[in-house]
């Protein structure tokens, strides 16, 4: 019956995605992906071209759950702690893909009703081609160095370090790929102009400056760097915080973990005496300061495995985090 | 048949989302000495360590009541998010008992708007002791006891909570001639939250039909709770010494007006056993 409604929500989603979005074919290809593979490239080995339909709902179960129904039967949960979805999307996340823009990205958040997550969004996870970027070297040391050219090895350090889970089966694997190949990104996504258009359609052009002007569009890789926490954290990061995105932060960000019923014990509701305790820690000189718990997040520890991930400058801005601290003073006075 | 189902996915979609249900109505299973309306969280598993001591008008050399403790050890299961079930072991009376607490309705407020939480606790306790009634011999049955409730309760505000507790107690082995076995009581409690993290809380049963043993009284008790991280401590006074319903409803030994208050504390400590949707 489970595996009925999922499909049935599934398929309602993707069609009525799909309605919405005229369909851009060049070259026969209505996907990035296959575009490039037409210009010559080899497809990469997580990728799904033929997905299977079961498959496809077996992995949106595990992403969005942590388990699924196999041969008629439950499976266990990869996390006690977290599903994918506690810190991912599935939706796309910024109206231009070729850039890195917390503001905007915010802003297409507040517009598509999306939650303000720390990590990136599995919307087009197929097509980027390195995952645990950058400063994730600094908390996860040697062990980002297999999952960082690796989809599939991100995928297990994600489920073992990052949710604090298991090692993943390779059906559970291979189910997620096939639903990460369905959140594929289309060319009708990337805005292509129209001369760039006719150039990938018809242009003299090589297949490898043919896919130049791909990459021109779409960035493979999202990075990722740590903030440092300010000094002195009275004056913060020496920016004025705007309240009302402070507002949006809080709201699509803190409580989509801080609600209650959800992956914190702690709860984060809109009442005085939590904004009162917020701006209390704000200042305070120890690790659960405001500022050191952005920029540092917490560590799952033995008895209390669930922890905050840190936010890297990427998914919050020193201009949104003195955005939050205003909202958070605005509401405690 | 797959129209039906997502015919009626779509409706509850629909209703739920003009729903929102207050949360956090207590901030654990517990008051003070009763059950909340709040049920555990599906896969999470709460630890709980109970104390009652002796009476504080004991004086010095008891150490106002502390040198005479007794202990419940207990552990609560969410089965789902509406179903609770749990064991425990009292040295006090040397009773085991289990329970289920189902939740339900919710409060809620929107367009579907509902003014309380109600849920329903039913428990069974085994009074262990070798003797527990001299004068006779004891049959298993006739060291049972159970215990019925009802818990209506509505989230005043942010800070106000309040719940009633009609409550029915039956024992199949009641000492005194005059004893009654069956207990209707009513109970009440308020808990204010003070701050993020510590709240005030009370909690009162009244015998409504007049049938407690004259040397029984209704129990009462103040209680300040703190929650820290994972774990919620809850300082109580009060004049029971039972840490179940059977025994603090019906069989409560100390009289309030003779100072005959209990100091006593519960320590919860919440963990996950599974995991659950979060979303």
């Amino acid at each position: 019956m489970r595996a009925v409604v999922t499909i049935t929500l599934l398929g309602l989603a993707l069609i009525s995605g799909r309605m919405n979005k005229p369909n851009m074919e060049i070259l026969g290809e209505t996907t990035l992906m296959g575009l490039r593979q037409v210009l010559g490239e080899e497809l990469p080995r997580h990728y799904r071209s033929d997905t299977d339909s079961t498959m496809v709902r077996m992995g949106y179960d595990l992403v969005h759950e942590g388990r699924t129904q196999k041969d008629g039967r439950q499976t266990t949960y990869i996390s006690r702690f977290y599903s994918c979805t506690s810190c991912h999307n599935v939706e796309r996340e910024d109206a231009d893909l070729t850039r890195i823009d917390p503001d905007s990205r915010l802003e297409w958040a507040i517009a598509n009703d999306l939650r303000y997550l720390p990590a990136s969004t599995f919307w087009g996870v197929v097509n980027r081609t390195q995952w645990y970027n950058d400063d994730y070297e600094q908390k996860y040391g040697s062990l980002v160095d297999a999952a960082r050219n690796d989809l599939v090895e991100s995928m297990q350090l994600c489920a073992q370090e990052c949710s604090q889970g298991r090692m993943m089966e390779d059906w559970e694997v291979e189910s997620m790929l096939h639903y990460f190949s369905t959140l594929e990104v289309e060319l009708e996504d990337l805005g292509i102009s129209g001369a760039d258009a006719e150039v990938l359609r018809y242009g003299k052009l090589s297949n490898e400056g043919k896919l130049g002007i791909l990459d021109s569009y779409f960035l493979p890789r999202s990075p990722a760097h740590v903030g440092e926490v300010p000094a002195d954290k009275k004056a913060g990061y020496g920016i004025e915080g705007r309240a009302g995105k402070g507002k949006a932060v809080y709201e699509l960000g803190c409580q989509s973990c801080h609600q209650a019923g959800g992956e914190s014990d702690l709860v984060l509701d809109d009442s005085k005496k939590t904004f009162r305790w917020l701006k209390r820690n704000i200042t305070k000189d120890d690790r659960y300061s405001l500022y050191e718990i952005i920029r540092k997040g917490t560590y799952a520890e033995y008895g209390h495995r669930e922890y905050m991930p840190f936010y890297t400058l990427e998914k919050l801005s020193n201009q949104q985090v003195e955005d939050l601290r205003a909202y958070i003073e605005k509401m405690a006075d | 048949m797959i129209r039906i189902v997502s015919f009626l996915m779509l409706l509850c979609v629909i209703t739920c989302s003009a729903q929102h249900f207050s949360s956090r109505t207590f901030i654990d299973t517990r008051i003070v000495n009763g059950q909340s309306v709040e049920t555990n969280a599906s896969g999470i598993a709460k630890f709980i360590i109970s104390h009652r001591f002796g009476r504080l008008n004991t004086g010095a050399y008891e150490l106002f009541g502390l040198d005479e403790s007794t202990i419940r050890i207990g552990l609560d299961y969410g089965v789902t998010d509406f179903l609770t079930v749990g064991l425990g072991r009292s040295s006090f009376q040397k009773t085991y008992d289990g329970f289920a607490k189902v939740r339900w309705l919710r409060q809620s407020h929107g367009e579907r708007q509902f003014p309380f939480t109600v849920s329903s606790f039913h428990s069974t306790a085994i009074n262990t002791l070798r003797d527990p009634f001299p004068q006779k011999e004891t049959e298993f049955s006739e060291r049972v006891a159970y215990v019925h409730q009802l818990l209506i309760a509505r989230k005043v505000n942010d800070d106000l909570s309040i719940q009633l507790m009609p409550s029915f107690v039956h024992r199949n082995l009641v000492i005194g001639e005059d004893s009654e076995h069956d207990i209707l009581s009513l109970g009440g409690a308020v808990r204010y939250q003070v701050a993020k993290h510590w709240a005030l809380s009370a909690e009162y049963y009244h015998d409504v039909l007049d049938r407690l043993d004259p040397n029984r009284f209704n129990p009462i008790a103040l209680g300040v709770e703190i929650e820290t991280r994972g774990h919620v401590f809850q300082f109580q006074f009060g004049n029971a010494r039972g840490m179940i319903e059977n025994y603090f409803i019906a069989e409560t030994a100390g009289d309030v007006t003779a100072g005959d208050i209990h100091f006593g504390f519960n320590i919860t400590r919440d963990f996950k056993l599974r995991g659950r949707k979060y979303q």
